[in-house]
């Protein structure tokens, strides 16, 4: 409650020092505020406080995922000095943005009443309509925003009518209430919980859903695509996972088919669609649209294991996307375009970066060694300890997929040449931060264990 | 009774003017007939004893929304009868969704049992006093967050919407 | 009272036909609106069995705010595209190919 509150506060304060011009201090004052959000949240451990008549409820799950979410932020602004304002130069307003939209991802994985979810998306997804439209003179960020914000906005229709039907099936909107109203059976509750369902599938770009994807990733900048990745992924999937474990999970029997459903479709569509792109920036989207269908493997799961799977998985997923997209942005912006054929040569040129995006690559990937590999391990097995057998063989053949596309641009990076490359400079904000994803996907990959026991 | 066909009424009403929202290819006529769909919803949240609501519903939507979508409309000068229409197959589709959709909730919603459920009968539950008494003790939190939303929606409208210096 | 929440299901169906089939974004925002003053509806409909207290009021106020905060931004960004293309029709609006 109190790093909320921090984030909260922070991102007026952020708004405050841009309205005076202190425009230097905007990145210290906004790490600081994180480093202190983010320890707050660490001391809530343990204790398991329920606040305002139980809105929201600081258990060890929202604690993880917040200090998560707040602790992907500061990779990110590590990555943000002298970006922004390269686009405008309201700098202030952008980092205030981001801070209000991490604001809302913190509330959506520690609600525990449905008000609490809806607001926490909503303030969340209003905050990225406009930043994915922050280049205002860049048609294709334009489209961006307008795409993004015609199906954010037909998703919270859909996530408000099944909010209603469960309502209206149940009699409360508290989580607990929801859980032991034993309605389950109704056909009101059930169409809720798909209402639900299919907002919520929308908002992390499951397919059917996830048509908006590629093309709103590609037209934000980097940067924001990045948060988009990261941050947005991270706490839709927690909030749904948090929604269908607290409320719905008894009723487990009757949505589990659908979205394993879901799952497939996601994996198919994100993976064999990645095969084709001949541009990164894509290529990192329809991985992200592929990533999610393996993260519904652990929804499936229901229970605590899942959970904790779901936080390994996003942790490595974070990490690597953080890496991935940070060279993307600097490769383009060297060389002009994100094209595949822009990443010859790196490993010449480049040797730091070409190894970490190799790394990063092979973390997304999951190959052993890296974070990634834990992330997909623990949600594979907590899925064959359910007994989807089937399932798992699908998402193993999708992982063999994913790999030869993740494995073109290493290729590029170490086999082809660029006779004409120049070595790309790097500012000492992605250096640091590029070294400490490099330490952090290493360290998570050889000792698991470090992660995989915190829920 | 007097509130029955006064329900019919504004649902009939409600319903209709949806349609012509559809129906219409001018966008102007479309928002007008969106306002008075509107004040149809205003009147069934009296009749449901919401009576705050339907002043907030009529101030908000009717008033301030609608005025907005019309400006806009105006601005773009998108009163022009040439509205580009999607191909049949899409309508057709959208059809075809939306009756699907309507048939499955209306399945839902019959199930509903009305009889169990004990109504309140209290006349006086939408009246400010007493959602005031629920919006600031159960749902505090919920309420300071939303100052936080409207907070971002007035900075990013104001950041997208205006002049680039 | 199942009789308010059929209107509410018309107007949500009615809502996804329109950002189905219409090629205006201003009119596809409309449509997402039905959807939303449909689930308001259903949620003041269910307020009034509310055992407890009346929360499906309060929520329906939550959800009006959101909705006004939501047209604000939403017209901002509309009216920044139009100044690039010309036009609001959301599958003009389409530099980039899949």
């Amino acid at each position: 409650m109190t790093s909320l509150i921090i984030v909260s506060v922070l991102a007026v304060a952020v708004l405050y020092l841009g309205l005076f011009k202190y425009k230097t201090a905007l990145l210290p004052v906004s790490v600081t505020g994180l480093l202190a959000a983010a320890a707050m949240a660490a001391m809530d451990w343990d204790l398991e406080k329920m606040y305002f008549s139980e809105m929201m409820l600081f258990d060890n799950y929202a604690v993880a995922f917040s200090i998560l979410l707040i602790l992907t932020t500061l990779l990110i602004f590590g990555l943000s000095r002298n970006y922004f304002e390269k686009i405008s130069n309201n700098v202030a307003e952008y980092y205030a943005l981001m801070l209000f939209a991490l604001a809302g991802g913190v509330v959506m994985v520690s609600f525990h009443n449905l008000a609490m979810l809806f607001i926490g998306i909503e303030i969340l997804s209003i905050s990225l309509y406009v930043l994915a439209g922050i280049r205002r003179k860049d048609p294709a960020s334009n489209e961006a925003s307008l795409k993004y914000f015609l199906m954010g906005a037909f998703a919270t229709g859909f996530l408000l009518f099944g909010t209603a039907l469960i309502y209206g099936a149940t009699g409360s909107f508290n989580l607990a209430a929801i859980a032991s109203s034993g309605a389950f059976e109704s056909a009101l509750f059930r169409a809720g919980v798909l209402l639900m369902m299919v907002g919520l599938s929308f908002k992390v770009s499951v397919a059917p859903f996830h048509t908006w994807t590629p093309d709103v990733y590609e037209g934000s900048p980097g940067l924001i695509a990045m948060f988009m990745a990261t941050v947005v992924k991270t706490a839709g999937f927690a909030a749904f996972l948090r929604l269908f474990l607290m409320a719905f999970a008894e009723a487990s029997a009757f949505w589990a088919i659908t979205v394993a459903i879901l799952c497939i479709l996601t994996l198919f569509a994100g993976n064999i669609t990645a095969v084709f792109q001949d541009r990164f920036k894509r290529l990192l989207a329809w991985s992200s649209v592929s990533h999610a269908g393996y993260l519904l493997l652990a929804i499936l799961a229901v229970g605590f294991s899942a959970s904790s799977a779901v936080l390994v998985y996003t942790i490595a997923y974070s990490l690597a996307s953080v890496a991935a997209f940070g060279i993307m942005i600097l490769v383009s912006r060297a060389r002009g375009n994100d094209h595949l054929d822009s990443f010859n040569g790196l490993a010449r040129t480049n040797p730091f970066l070409a190894f970490t995006l190799t790394l990063a690559v092979c973390s997304l990937a999951g190959i052993p060694l890296t974070a990634g590999f834990f992330g997909k391990f623990y949600v594979f097995k907590v899925a064959l300890a359910q007994g989807y057998t089937w399932l798992v063989v699908l998402a193993v053949i999708n992982a063999m997929i994913g790999i030869y596309y993740y494995f073109k641009v290493i290729i590029a990076m170490y086999m082809k040449e660029n006779a004409n490359a120049v070595a790309i400079q790097l500012n000492p904000g992605f250096r640091l931060v590029l070294s400490i994803v490099v330490f952090l996907i290493f360290l998570f990959g050889i000792f698991p264990g470090l992660i995989a026991n915190i829920l | 009774m007097l509130t029955q066909s006064l329900f019919y009424f504004l649902s009939f009403l409600a319903i209709f003017s949806a349609l012509a929202v559809i129906i219409a290819k001018n966008p102007v006529h479309s928002v007008l007939y969106l306002i008075l769909t509107f004040f149809a919803i205003t009147g069934h949240y009296i009749l449901l004893n919401a009576q705050f609501l339907a002043i907030v519903n009529m101030i908000v939507y009717a008033g301030a929304i609608m005025v907005l979508f019309l400006f806009v409309l105006m601005l773009l000068n998108l009163n022009a009868e040439t509205e580009p229409q999607k191909p049949a197959y899409i309508k057709i589709a959208g059809v075809v969704s939306g009756g699907l959709l309507l048939l499955v909730l209306v399945g839902a919603l019959k199930t509903v049992d009305v009889s169990g459920a004990g109504g309140t009968t209290a006349t006086d539950m939408g009246l400010v006093e007493n959602l005031g008494m629920v919006l600031f003790n159960e749902f505090l939190l919920p309420f300071e967050l939303a100052s936080v939303l409207l907070l971002t929606a007035m900075v990013g409208a104001v950041l997208i919407g205006r002049r680039e210096a | 009272m199942s009789h308010f929440l059929i209107v509410g299901a018309a107007l949500f169906s009615i809502g996804l036909y329109t950002v189905f089939s219409r090629k205006n974004a201003i009119l596809v925002l409309i449509g997402i609106e039905f959807m939303l003053n449909a689930a308001i509806l259903n949620l003041v409909a269910f307020g009034r069995y509310d055992r407890i207290d009346n929360e499906g009021q309060v929520f329906a106020i939550f959800a009006i705010v959101l909705a006004a905060a939501t047209v604000a931004v939403a017209l901002a960004i509309i009216i920044n595209v139009y100044k690039q293309y010309k036009t609001i029709d959301p599958d003009k609006i389409k530099d980039m190919k899949y």
